[in-house]
């Protein structure tokens, strides 16, 4: 099975996703039912390789600043929205619904 | 007074917003459902800026960064930028950037 | 007890924080110095800032998608994970194993976050 079909197995999962170092949508699998089309997954993406560079951005920054390493290279990202969550780690996210994530869980898969 | 700008070649819109994002006032070839959609983005946009250039003044311990004198994001055909409480949008076709920008900064010191 | 202390004496949480929105002030309960204190709750707020921009784009073109107004985010480094649930954050150490009791802690501790931002 693919990643993102072990991702889909995740209680709650919605979708997942895999996206370019640009953040173009690459590939796609959503739940029967859930109203996330490919073009909000493009979004997503987008929003998910942001915010990765930024966090990259402050652990590089922390890191040469503080001596405290540990933050770099960033393994993962994770955005709560109003009603789902979102996880990715490299070019490969998630989409679970709130009361049904486990980060734990998730982040063995991705990084798996 | 922000008007005038729309009389600089290939300034489309203009928008001064209030410190919370409320549109002030707003002029140019955009629908008026657009315009405080405008003024929200610009004012998200400029606190953002706001929020990387003080990282950038910490991470690397100079002056200089902040505050930041305003933001620009170029695209192929369209340019969006700001100066302080003002955003305007330019055609690149009818213009360069140079002669906007220079106009937002006096526009942006009345 | 406050939220603060209450978040910081959890299992695996190495510090915690408070920081709002307009930047003038912040506080903060464990194992960092004011001067760190100071820099991650600049750091939190940027991306917060910039999330919940982001997230009101997404909502803008159209579709209610679940997503807005954000709540959070996190970010797992290395060793350790940065969580931050409204204007609050906290460092984890990813040995501990309890990124999700955290999270949980914080989903239940907080409320929602209407994007007022203030």
């Amino acid at each position: 099975m693919s990643k993102l079909d072990n991702l889909m197995q995740l209680d709650g999962a919605l979708a997942a996703f895999d996206f370019s170092s640009s953040g173009e949508l690459q590939d796609s699998k959503i739940a029967d039912g859930a109203e996330i089309e490919n073009d909000v997954l493009d979004m997503v993406c987008h929003v998910c390789v942001a915010n990765g560079a930024i966090a990259t951005m402050q652990a590089r920054g922390w890191e040469k600043m503080t001596q405290m390493e540990g933050f770099y290279p960033i393994q993962g990202f994770s955005l709560i929205g109003f009603e789902w969550t979102v996880i990715v780690s490299d070019s490969i996210g998630v989409i679970i619904k709130n009361d049904k994530v486990d980060y734990d869980a998730t982040y063995a898969v991705l990084e798996s | 007074m922000i008007k005038n700008l729309l009389a600089e070649d290939g300034v489309m819109a203009i928008c001064q917003f209030r410190d919370d994002g409320a549109l002030v006032e707003g002029y140019g070839v955009m629908s008026d459902d657009m315009l405080p959609k405008l003024a929200k983005f610009a004012h998200d946009y400029k606190r953002m800026v706001q929020g990387n250039a003080d990282q950038l003044a910490m991470f690397t311990q100079m002056s200089g960064w902040t505050p930041p004198g305003g933001w620009l994001v170029k695209g192929e055909v369209w340019a969006v930028c700001g100066v302080s409480n003002l955003v305007c949008v330019i055609d690149l076709r009818e213009t360069t950037l140079n002669p906007v920008m220079k106009a937002l900064h006096e526009a942006a010191n009345w | 007890m406050s939220l603060i202390d209450e978040l910081a004496s959890q299992p695996g949480v190495m510090a915690a924080g408070e920081y709002a929105y307009r930047g003038d002030r912040f506080s903060y309960v464990g194992q960092l110095t004011e001067e760190l204190a100071r820099m991650a709750s600049i750091m939190c707020r940027t991306t917060s800032m910039a999330l919940h921009m982001q997230v009101d784009m997404l909502k803008e073109m159209g579709r209610d998608c679940g997503c807005a107004p954000a709540q959070g985010w996190s970010v797992k480094g290395k060793d350790y994970t940065v969580c931050v649930r409204a204007n609050v954050f906290c460092f984890i150490d990813n040995k501990s194993n309890e990124l999700n009791n955290i999270m949980k802690f914080l989903n239940e501790h907080i409320a929602s976050d209407e994007g007022a931002m203030v």
